[in-house]
């Protein structure tokens, strides 16, 4: 029965590793900051790109992503960027999420991922991690956050939009 | 804790689950030839983990004595959406030629840890699988995975929600717990609705009401002296305002047999209770947080003689210590694990729970006022306590009383404030000052409490978009214990991709001249996209190491790891 099961999963791989798929934003509830539900489907922005960051209260170099992304906020409302925080604190530390988006003001949306279903369902191992998406349709992806890479994302959003622009 | 390993209970578990196992992949199989062929493979996801050590002798931190120098967890996870409404996900795991260093013994070669189907549509979605469900805060019912921990607590079983109006949304679930590869025998079930109020008398503010109850019946262990059932019932209440918001939770749990040496206890047997208070004002700038916490013989585990299991298995509720969670290595080195359980294994050491409180400020000072500069500066404190029921313990006769808010014997109790300032566009800093006290006798039943003071201060300097070098200094000063610790770090990165480090923990003032290790890690890693390659040498400290709220004693060792992160299609 084992070996019956390996071999159908190798056979399963081996099937798909031909094939490239399109890679979406799934369709899953988070929670607003007043513990409302909300789907990622109402979070697609129809006037451009959204950026989706994945953070935590207490993971210092997410923090320094959107303290950076804040700091030239208005830049990235320029070039119509919906940026959506959601916050993966669990029970643990979500109660400091409040205060502490307060405490530092930041101007763009935050939503919870409490039990870390979106995460889960976007392959996601660590944090910080930021998804880019045209519609529901993911275009960028990175690992990670060093200094400049807010820089570097911007640069990659304008590229973008000029692309799009373009085509139409 | 630490005396409650010995609890470790394995059962040979052959159940029905297994035969539900096999047809639920077989299913798959018929779908993967018989469905949608080209829709399931288009919207097809793909992902693969890996993090592997080969582990060395060292002079220092001892040989190492174990089977197999080279160890390997590999995660791979399918997910694909192969009909109308239909979603899929499958994840396989594999462990060899053995699981890493304090992974439970139940990750054996290679197997099936998530398989799911879930339907979904318009306001009803059902998954028949692997459940990862969370009610309320988590109090009574929460199922997880997180990889690094080693945890991954779902139920096989049925799980459906729906959402009656537009304010009322239910939840059941039944299903049999996931303990590494195997399954337990008793049937964790549960139900859990939540009511919008605020939407039925159009309110401004956000008013939510829950409801919930969990039970477990563990099918193990046979007594006339106890029932197999037990039950938490749960209500919450969360209020949101302009300025203001609250929440409170109550729980209560039936009668539960404690663990006596490893065996369920005939005559001591005790219900459990949590109340959990959180209160907040907030205002452009300023937010301030406070939360209330009592626990008694609370932790619910899906199998009774579970209990205590030094990997976190068979846990069906989320009880973690409500303290700041640190991202500095120092700042771990004595870390708070919450105290749910009743705990009668010392003498003068007897526990039934946690009672205490913390609370969060943040502010932030404008730009260009006297504080805040060019750029800005904020600030955040946090101070936290937790102490023991106060209440009457009878040691000799395994019974006690506790009184509802008193305040037993000091746990833990911690004071932090944390500076955060960017000086100009290249350079930032973060200064951290941690108060901490910490009751080693009695959290791991270890000799000393431990009293300290720890300063960081981290460093950023960006050269430009893409290279940037980041150095931290770290020191915790005390007179208990091992004395002294320092530690540093430095990192470079490079380039975008690349990136290179070196850290080191040094306990300077050990006694023991023995013990005085330099736990010091280099490596590097390349991470582009959704693509990461790391590769690690150095000496892990043992003890108790603590990550989200988890703790776990580990062993030290020296080794090489390399992990890779991947989506592969």
């Amino acid at each position: 029965m084992k070996n019956l099961k390996i071999y159908f999963i190798c056979l399963l791989i081996f099937n798909f590793s031909f094939l490239i798929s399109q890679d979406r934003i799934p369709s899953m509830n988070l929670k607003t900051i007043d513990g409302k539900t909300i789907n990622t489907k109402s979070l697609s922005n129809k006037n451009g790109l959204t950026v989706y960051s994945f953070w935590a209260t207490w993971c210092v170099p997410c923090i320094n992503e959107l303290d950076d992304i804040d700091k030239e906020i208005d830049k990235w409302k320029e070039a119509k960027v919906n940026i959506v925080a959601v916050s993966t604190d669990d029970s643990r530390t979500k109660r400091r999420v409040r205060p502490m988006i307060n405490g530092k003001n930041w101007d763009f949306a935050i939503y919870l991922d409490e039990n870390q279903d979106l995460k889960r369902a976007l392959n996601i191992s660590g944090i910080p991690h930021t998804i880019v998406v045209r519609g529901t349709k993911i275009i960028y992806r990175r690992i990670g956050y060093k200094p400049g890479d807010e820089r570097n994302l911007y640069e990659f959003i304008l590229s973008q939009n000029k692309k799009f622009d373009e085509k139409i | 804790m630490k005396g409650t390993y010995m609890n470790l209970f394995y059962p040979k578990t052959k159940s029905l689950m297994k035969k539900f196992k096999n047809y639920l992949f077989f299913s798959i199989l018929f779908l993967f030839h018989f469905a949608n062929y080209s829709q399931f493979l288009e919207n097809m996801n793909a992902s693969f983990e890996s993090y592997s050590a080969y582990y060395l002798d060292d002079k220092k931190t001892g040989d190492f004595k174990l089977e197999n120098r080279f160890r390997s967890n590999n995660y791979l996870n399918l997910k694909s959406i192969f009909a109308k409404n239909w979603n899929f996900e499958l994840q396989i795991e594999s462990y060899m030629p053995k699981p890493l260093l304090n992974y439970s013994p139940n990750f054996e070669n290679t197997n099936i840890s998530t398989l799911k189907f879930e339907y979904n549509i318009k306001d009803l979605n059902i998954v028949f699988g692997s459940i990862y469900e969370q009610f309320g805060s988590g109090t009574s019912l929460r199922t997880w995975e997180d990889k690094s921990l080693g945890i991954n607590n779902s139920l096989l079983g049925l799980n459906v929600n729906y959402k009656l109006t537009d304010e009322i949304n239910l939840t059941s679930l039944i299903g049999q717990q996931k303990k590494g590869f195997k399954y337990s025998k008793g049937f964790v079930f549960g139900v859990d609705s939540e009511i919008d109020i605020s939407q039925l008398i159009d309110s401004n503010s956000t008013f939510l009401f829950g409801l919930s109850y969990v039970g477990r019946n563990d099918q193990e262990i046979k007594s006339e002296s106890f029932d197999n059932l037990t039950n938490l019932y749960s209500a919450r209440i969360d209020y949101s305002g302009n300025a203001f918001y609250t929440n409170l939770e109550i729980t209560q749990k039936s009668n539960n047999p404690i663990l006596v040496f490893g065996t369920p206890s005939d005559t001591f047997i005790k219900k459990g209770s949590a109340y959990l208070l959180n209160t907040g004002f907030f205002n452009k700038g300023l937010g301030l947080d406070f939360t209330f916490r009592r626990l008694e013989n609370m932790t619910l585990y899906s199998e009774i003689a579970a209990a205590g299991n030094e990997f976190n298995e068979s846990i069906v509720n989320y009880l973690p210590a409500l303290t700041k969670q640190h991202d500095y290595s120092l700042t771990n080195l004595y870390v708070y694990a919450a105290q749910p359980d009743v705990n009668f294994y010392v003498e003068d050491l007897t526990k039934a729970g946690e009672i205490g409180f913390q609370t969060d400020l943040y502010y932030s000072f404008k730009k260009e006022s006297f504080f805040g500069g060019k750029y800005g500066t904020s600030i955040a404190a946090n101070f936290s306590l937790w102490n023991n029921l106060g209440g009457k313990y009878d040691f000799l006769n395994q019974s006690y009383k506790t009184d509802f808010l008193s305040f037993g014997e000091k746990y833990f109790s911690e004071l932090s404030f944390e500076i955060r300032k960017k000086w100009s566009e290249s350079f930032e800093n973060i200064f951290l000052y941690v108060n901490q006290y910490y009751d080693k006798r009695m959290i791991e039943f270890e000799s000393g409490q431990v009293k300290s003071n720890i300063f960081v201060v981290d460093n950023t300097f960006k050269i430009n978009d893409k290279k940037s070098f980041r150095l931290e200094l770290q020191h915790l000063s005390t007179k208990n214990d091992n004395k002294n610790w320092y530690a540093y770090g430095i990192e470079y990165n490079i380039s975008s991709s690349f990136s290179i480090y070196y850290n080191n923990l040094y306990n300077y003032q050990n006694p023991d001249k023995d013990k005085k290790i330099n736990y010091y890690n280099f490596g590097g890693s390349y991470t582009k996209g959704m693509n990461r390659l790391a590769l690690n040498y150095g000496r892990q400290r043992g003890g108790l190491v603590c990550t989200g709220g988890i703790c776990r004693y580990v062993p030290e060792s020296t080794g090489i790891t390399f992990s890779i992160i991947t989506s592969i299609f």
